[in-house]
């Protein structure tokens, strides 16, 4: 008798345990692999490597990170999809992974296979010339192109390469799409003069404010920050837009104290400017923009269930 | 604002920056003492088998960035660094390619035709001397042009060179190595063709990874890291144990290599070199300042061109270029050093990258902030400071500090590592092999990457053992993917025309020039039989 009181006992404090293990108690079973779906050293590495190492110092746990590229992150989602779920192995990607790219490529993965943990840092995706072009407006560059001029516009992802599309479309004039290597190979290629135009995720910062670069038209659902005078898609009629994040995954049926609680540790790091993580997303994606549980839920599968329909409007 | 103050500004910056500490009351800024370690580093990096200078900036750049900081003060002493790193390890890399024939650069694989056979006449002091200061003179002409050029030069070469012309011009430079390389032009296309394929797996723009037969290992594609210490290294590796186990079945033990005679490098060597330097030099640095070429090429046509003069004008009882002439030696390194400072130029004024070394140096930039790359940079204004030219000029002086010491114990330190020749093979070969592995390892932390750099290295062993050169192979993985991404750039740029290489005429000539080099050098081959 006494044995089984003194087991239920144990039971019961394990149970008291279980339920205290909030998610702010929450530690990881072991060393956390972090993928990263960015080219080492670029800004969206940096960031992930200094959210990590901010990591290490405030909550004590163990990272591992490891570059997974290629393929707009559908590399790094099927490596990441088969790992295990207890909060030891998480990658960042842009939402557009689990979007456009996992609807366009046939790999079979759909953001059912993930957890979604939470944003960072949203994109400032703006049209970018170069000032010397005289271009004020996106009418200018209509205007040009009705004009005759074959003019060149560079895109870093198939679905801004449809996006495009579908504004030349719109306004209608023929541009001829280039698809370039990360926001920084249409910023070379823009000062080269081997573009005319392109799309930019916020690296455009620097250079519009010192007059080089003008941000033509904001490929968001909202005005550019730095140049809300520019129009957004919407405004030049196209019915889709280049909304994104970067954002933490990790794989399907994480334990919910866990997302938690790697969520609100991420989330509070690049929250705060004075980290180097949050200084780095303040400065080069214009501030954090965190979205967790259900709506970042919500918004991935609506960004899958909508990318069909991009997709179809673009091959149109 | 004129010119000269910048210059001036530029200079002070790097001397009057935060004190590091202060000698006799002198204060010691704290870029020239990063300017120094970095330089120190760099040496011994390329000194090392199996490592080059990028994988050293690899690893600094994150530590130098978290302990500098992201203010406009940690700019100078950051990037002194790197350039520290980068001038000594274009000096250091010729030590494992001389002593040991096995370059850890591409670069450096040219020095080892001449640099390896003079170590086995016993003449190893005496190579690395002639690499020493080959090098180091070409990279101080790379450097003087850099200064004097770099603002309008870049814009020049780039307003001529549209993408269908970069594509065309990434052919010439494949077919160039594959006729000039290798005894025969058709060994050399294999082996073209065999790096093209290799890097085609599991790149591209399709969601799919091609190739890849469905394998997650195949999927990323190869590591640059893994085909190239593979290729180069490990292979040379195993034919150099092969040879020493022949060496041992025949003789019964194996011969150490005794290096004797004058090692010195006299006035009349440096007189009969100066040509070769010369030569080399220009040429490393007009392909310096065309983008994203890089400088293997530069150390391929500094060969060919000093091999041409060199048939014509040595004597009788000299040795053959790839007998250990030290003419050679010296061509390559003058040519390859000097796309160094060239290469700047395509960086500062446009952003663009030509080499490894280069595109840390922007990371580096874009990183701390206050400095971007670009055409904005070179803007001379009267009235107000502008910040980013003071510190273009700052990292002129910080080049330029790199080079005196360069001059002044380059050569010293360079030369020291030369103890490590007297190491007996059989037990230098494996501590290479483990280094190259631990490199590979290290820089991609999967165990499949051990896998591919063995499979490149057998293959390479093979490649070698039927006579068809590596080097090819290398170059086309490195542009491999540059070619097809500037290809498809160029196809959609131009609106979707097939013919976008053959009708603009540069585009054109340089097609041509692909063509006929690889048609002159056959011919040329087998008159020669």
């Amino acid at each position: 008798m006494a044995r089984t009181i003194s087991k239920l006992f144990a039971c019961a404090c394990a149970t008291l345990f279980a339920t205290g293990a909030l998610a702010a108690d929450w530690t990881p079973p072991g060393p956390i692999k972090l993928m990263i779906g960015f080219r080492a050293g670029g800004g969206a590495d940096t960031q992930a490597r200094l959210i990590a190492e901010a990591l290490e110092e405030n909550k004590g746990w163990k990272f591992i990170p490891e570059q997974v590229t290629g393929k707009g992150g559908i590399n790094l989602a099927a490596a990441l999809k088969d790992q295990p779920n207890d909060g030891t192995a998480i990658g960042m990607v842009v939402t557009e992974t689990l979007g456009y790219n996992m609807a366009a490529s046939n790999s079979g993965l759909t953001p059912q296979d993930f957890t979604g943990l939470t944003t960072t840092a949203g994109f400032q995706m703006g049209v970018v010339a170069l000032s010397s072009k005289g271009w004020k407006s996106f009418d200018d560059v209509v205007a040009a192109a009705k004009g005759g001029a074959e003019l060149r516009f560079g895109a870093m992802s198939p679905r801004l390469a449809d996006l495009a599309y579908l504004v030349g479309k719109a306004q209608g004039v023929d541009f001829n799409i280039v698809s370039v290597r990360g926001g920084k190979g249409v910023m070379d290629g823009v000062n080269a003069g081997d573009l005319d135009l392109g799309f930019m995720a916020g690296i455009q910062a620097k250079g519009v404010a010192a007059g080089d670069l003008v941000n033509l038209a904001s490929a968001l659902s909202t005005p550019l920050v730095q140049t809300p005078d520019a129009p957004t898609f919407k405004d030049l009629g196209v019915e889709f837009n280049a909304d994104g994040y970067f954002v933490f995954i990790g794989p399907a049926g994480m334990p919910a104290e866990a997302r938690d609680a790697l969520a609100s540790a991420i989330a509070e790091i690049v929250a705060d400017e004075n980290s180097k993580a949050g200084g780095i997303v303040k400065k080069a994606f214009g501030g954090a923009a965190t979205i967790s549980g259900d709506e970042l839920t919500a918004l991935l599968d609506g960004d899958f269930a909508n990318a069909g329909k991009l997709l179809e409007a673009a091959s149109e | 604002m004129g010119t000269l103050d910048y210059v001036w500004l530029g200079v002070q910056a790097v001397f009057q920056g935060p004190e590091a500490f202060s000698v006799l009351g002198l204060g010691i800024s704290i870029t020239l003492v990063m300017i120094l370690s970095g330089f120190l580093l760099g040496i011994a990096v390329g000194a090392t088998p199996g490592l080059a200078g990028p994988i050293a900036m690899a690893i600094a750049l994150p530590i130098l960035i978290s302990t500098f900081g992201y203010t406009p003060d940690a700019l100078l002493p950051v990037m002194g660094f790197l350039i520290g790193v980068m001038k000594g390890a274009t000096v250091g890399g010729a030590v494992p390619a001389i002593l040991f024939n096995t370059p850890g650069t591409p670069d450096a694989f040219m020095t080892t035709l001449d640099g390896y056979p003079m170590t086995k006449k016993g003449q190893a002091k005496k190579a690395l001397r002639v690499a020493h200061f080959s090098s180091v003179s070409g990279d101080t002409f790379s450097d003087i042009v850099l200064f004097v050029c770099a603002p309008f030069l870049a814009l020049l070469v780039e307003s001529y060179l549209d993408l269908p012309e970069k594509t065309a011009l990434l052919i010439l430079s494949l077919s160039f190595i594959a006729a000039v390389i290798g005894g025969s032009p058709a060994k050399g296309l294999i082996s073209v063709g065999l790096g093209l394929l290799a890097v085609f797996i599991g790149t591209g723009e399709d969601f799919y990874p091609r190739l890849s037969m469905g394998t997650p290992q195949l999927s990323q594609g190869f590591p640059i890291a893994t085909a190239i210490l593979g290729i180069l290294i490990v292979s040379a590796v195993f034919k150099e144990l092969e040879d020493l186990w022949v060496e041992k079945r025949r003789s019964g033990k194996i011969e150490l290599t005794s290096q004797s005679g004058d090692q010195r490098l006299h006035m009349a060597d440096i007189r009969r070199l100066f040509p070769y330097i010369a030569r080399s030099s220009v040429i490393g640095t007009a392909i310096g300042a065309l983008p994203g070429i890089g400088s293997t090429l530069a150390a391929t046509l500094g060969y060919t061109i000093g091999r041409g003069r060199y048939e014509k004008r040595k004597g009788a009882d000299d040795p053959d270029f790839g007998e250990g002439a030290p003419e050679g030696v010296a061509s390559t390194e003058a040519a390859n050093s000097s796309v160094s400072g060239a290469n700047l130029i395509p960086v500062l004024s446009l952003g663009i990258p030509g080499n490894a070394a280069a595109v840390f140096l922007i990371l580096a930039a874009e990183s701390i902030g206050g400095f971007n790359p670009g055409p904005s940079v070179f803007r001379f204004t009267a009235d107000t400071v502008n910040p980013e030219l003071v510190v273009a000029f700052g990292l002129f002086t910080s080049m330029f500090i790199a080079n005196v010491l360069n001059w002044t114990i380059g050569g010293v330190f360079m030369r020291s590592m030369g103890v490590m020749v007297r190491v007996p093979k059989q037990f230098l070969l494996p501590i290479v092999l483990l280094l190259t592995l631990t490199a590979v390892y290290v820089q991609e932390a999967r165990m499949a990457a051990i896998w591919f750099t063995l499979g490149f290295g057998v293959l390479g062993y093979f490649m070698r053992s039927v006579g068809i050169s590596p080097l090819p192979f290398v170059i086309a993985f490195i542009l491999g993917g540059k070619l097809e991404e500037s290809a498809r750039q160029a196809f959609s740029a131009t609106g979707g025309d097939p013919f976008f290489l053959f009708n603009n005429p540069i585009a054109l000539a340089f097609m041509l020039l692909s063509v006929g080099v690889i048609v002159v050098t056959a011919r040329n081959a087998r008159k020669a039989e």
